[in-house]
């Protein structure tokens, strides 16, 4: 058709729609690059002992650009593609996806939930030294829940302006204490040590890959925009690998930085020592104390960023699940003045609640038990899902025509795969490790297989979906567009406009 | 109470038949009576929509944007000019409605051929639904623009000007539901969009179970078009649940 008319109906829906700097912002500010640089990193020092975890972030980040070749490739075909369990119903089956969507919700839980105890704990200890409070860590940190129920109840988000400035100020201050740790070396000489290759294959290298995914979640994010781009074939695509190899080499640089200023042989002890205080500690003396208040500061805001952007994932979640009837139809239901998925939204709350009140009960560590535990245990979480999902990506691939070439559709799924697998077995088997705790310890099976369990769950009540509830079965994968299933097979094909 | 109102639904059904001169609609002010003339489809999701006193929305923005755009989707197709096949509108008769609202909307739709999916005509027109119901609410004497807000936030808000008829259709269909009596078209058609908007808790507030599995049937008796239609709605509107972006 000859196009000599204006198309208004384009020009009217292209207004406001986001291109590539707004998504990498979105994502990267919701994997909070300060707290993983800051709290991340040395804790996994600190936890695990192992010292390649700077090579661990550079490993993880090439992965993860290669699992992302199939995985933005797929996202162009599926509708819902925000969740990694729609992946894998229309790779795997639909049971394989409801096994999935149980391992995610557990994994994005425990993400979010862990996050309150490094807030909680880095949040009371500020207030503490500088106005010499009498806190303790999980007054904070039910101070920051409430903040983040209310917001998430309110279906309110961090604007992307704000966002976009805390992000580059979160940069900028990394950026720079790298440049003071690596030009002030213990021992006056730079060493390049916790870079070597050589501790992709030293004992513990699971523990520490895994901690350095865990500092990549949020990364997945970008398929979500996916109908709000300008342009979704490359805007996506291209987002995604800014935002991997962005952070990816910030993380890497950052904990080489602090294994520089400290010396390799030290940083262990170092940050069993500082815990989270370790990279502040390193630069203060030549850095001025506002410049080290305004980096702390930035610290707690970014931990409060991840935290309201997971809360957000759960959320919704929990609605696209209740909205397929795969959970219970309440879930559906939205809050009537803000459009808030609102009662998984309070479902979450409320689980994070207990959960809180649980380590606070117990008088467990904020940091080690709660922080790093938790996120780590929902960091395998996401990496079981992206291992699945790599994996449905070539079945997706092999059941559908499309003109993707063997690379997208087989070959970069195909190594993603065996790497993830590679990566999730030598993760089970070093949990001690990662834990922390003796090799005899129930607790290096207890969180795994949690995982187990879920996906068992989901798998046994697709199973029961399938021959009690055929039409809730047919519906799954599909979020909010159930409500056509009853009415029509998938659309295949996302909508142009 | 429990009666339909005179007349939409008949007139609607009979399509391409004129309803007769509008008759701008006086202020009633008897307690307990109700407007008595021809209401369309997206009037009635407005009213229903908003609170019948102070006019405020009752609905997060853009299921209001988007049920609004149904609704005068679903108008032109009662009128006969476009039906709804799957996921694609389909324009029929491109013979002008006398609604210059109608008119304007099926001429955007005869004028853009290229575009027919359902969902891209739902957020186009929903970029401009409310503005434009409002609009032709208000010539017909139904609302009254208001300013509310500090100065740094004021935005404009149509006030009911007679809050019986504005409360009626709301009344209608919750007294319908709750027992249990067969709604015609029209009413089918505004429980749907109600139901597919996320705002039926206003209609059941407090009613059994029941009453919900009622709603769902009846909207389910609608026909294929409408169907459709309302399917495409939900999707769109389960999408902005879901969307990231949450202004």
């Amino acid at each position: 058709m000859p196009r000599s008319s204006p198309d208004t109906v384009s020009a009217v829906l292209a207004r406001g729609r986001l291109g590539i700097p707004s998504v990498v912002f979105f994502v990267i500010a919701a994997a909070a690059p300060l707290t993983v640089v800051a709290g991340g990193a040395t804790t996994g020092y600190a936890v695990t002992g192992v010292t390649g975890i700077p090579v661990s972030y550079l490993v993880v980040a090439a992965v993860l650009a290669l699992f992302a070749v199939g995985y933005v490739a797929m996202s162009r075909r599926i509708v819902n593609a925000g969740a990694f369990y729609t992946y894998v119903t229309r790779g795997l089956g639909r049971p394989a996806g409801v096994g999935a969507a149980m391992v995610a919700l557990l994994a994005y839980n425990a993400m979010q939930i862990g996050l309150y105890g490094g807030a909680g704990a880095v949040t009371a200890q500020f207030l503490n030294d500088r106005y010499g409070w009498q806190l303790t860590w999980w007054m904070c940190a039910l101070a920051v829940w409430a903040i983040v129920a209310a917001l998430g109840v309110a279906r309110i988000d961090l604007n992307g302006r704000v966002l976009a400035v805390v992000l580059v100020a979160e940069c900028v201050v990394a950026l720079a204490f790298d440049a003071i740790m690596v030009t002030h070396p213990a021992d006056a000489t730079i060493s390049f040590d916790t870079l070597s290759p050589s501790h992709v294959f030293a004992a513990g290298i699971g523990a520490a890959l895994v901690t350095a995914i865990t500092g990549f979640v949020g990364f997945e994010g970008t398929v979500v925009f996916s109908e709000e781009t300008k342009d979704p074939r490359r805007t996506i695509a291209r987002a995604t690998y800014i935002a991997v190899t962005v952070t990816g080499l910030l993380y890497g640089l950052s904990a080489w930085a602090m294994s520089v200023a400290t010396g390799p042989d030290r940083i262990v002890e170092a940050a069993r020592t500082d815990g989270t205080d370790l990279i502040f500690n390193l630069v203060s003396p030549y850095l001025a104390d506002s410049v080290v208040t305004v980096a702390r500061i930035l610290f707690i805001t970014s931990l409060f960023a991840a935290l309201l952007s997971f809360h957000h994932t759960v959320a919704r979640y929990l609605f696209a699940l209740g909205r397929e009837r795969v959970l219970p139809a309440v879930f559906a239901r939205t809050s009537r003045h803000t459009g808030a998925p609102k009662i998984g939204s309070l479902a979450q709350s409320g689980l994070a609640l207990g959960v809180l009140v649980g380590y606070a009960v117990a008088g467990a560590d904020p940091i080690v038990h709660l922080f790093f535990w938790v996120t780590v245990t929902g960091g395998l979480g996401v990496l079981i899902l992206m291992t699945v999902t790599s994996a449905a990506v070539i079945g997706f691939f092999a059941r559908t025509t499309h003109n993707e070439g063997p690379w997208r559709s087989l070959i970069a799924p195909g190594a993603a795969t065996l790497a993830l697998g590679g990566i999730l077995t030598v993760t089970l088997r070093e949990f001690d490790t990662l834990l922390g705790v003796e090799p005899d310890s129930p607790l290096r099976w207890a969180f795994p297989a949690a995982y187990a369990a879920a996906a068992l769950l989901g798998l046994a009540w697709a199973l029961l979906l399938r021959s009690t509830n055929p039409d809730i079965y047919a519906a799954i994968g599909l979020g909010a567009d159930s409500d056509t299933g009853p009415l029509r097979a998938p659309e295949t094909v996302r909508q142009p406009a | 109470m429990n009666t339909t109102p005179p007349g939409p639904a008949d007139e609607h059904a009979s399509s391409g038949g004129y309803a007769g001169p509008v008759v701008p609609a006086r202020p009633v002010r008897a307690v307990g009576s109700a407007a008595a003339h021809t209401m369309r489809l997206a009037d009635e999701f407005f009213y229903l929509a908003h609170d019948d006193q102070t006019g405020r929305p009752r609905l997060f923005e853009s299921a209001l944007a988007h049920g609004l755009a149904a609704a005068l989707l679903a108008e032109l197709c009662w009128e006969g000019r476009v039906t709804f096949e799957g996921r694609q509108v389909r324009v029929t008769n491109a013979a002008p409605p006398r609604d210059w609202l109608q008119h304007l909307v099926l001429d955007r739709l005869v004028a853009e051929p290229r575009h027919t999916a359902t969902r891209t005509w739902l957020a186009f027109v929903g970029t401009t639904a409310c503005e434009q119901v409002a609009t032709r609410m208000w010539q017909l004497g139904l609302v009254q623009p208001q300013q509310v807000g500090r100065l740094w936030r004021q935005r404009t808000v149509y006030v009911p000007a007679d809050m019986n008829t504005a409360a009626w259709s709301w009344a209608r269909l919750s007294f319908q539901l709750r027992n249990y009596q067969q709604l015609n078209a029209f009413d089918v058609a505004l429980a749907g969009l109600a139901m597919h908007t996320q705002l039926d808790p206003i209609l059941l507030d407090g009613a059994p179970l029941a009453a919900r599995a009622f709603l769902r049937q009846q909207v389910e008796q609608a026909h294929l078009p409408l169907r459709d239609l309302l399917a495409d709605l939900g999707a769109v509107v389960g999408g902005a649940v879901l969307s990231h972006r949450t202004t």
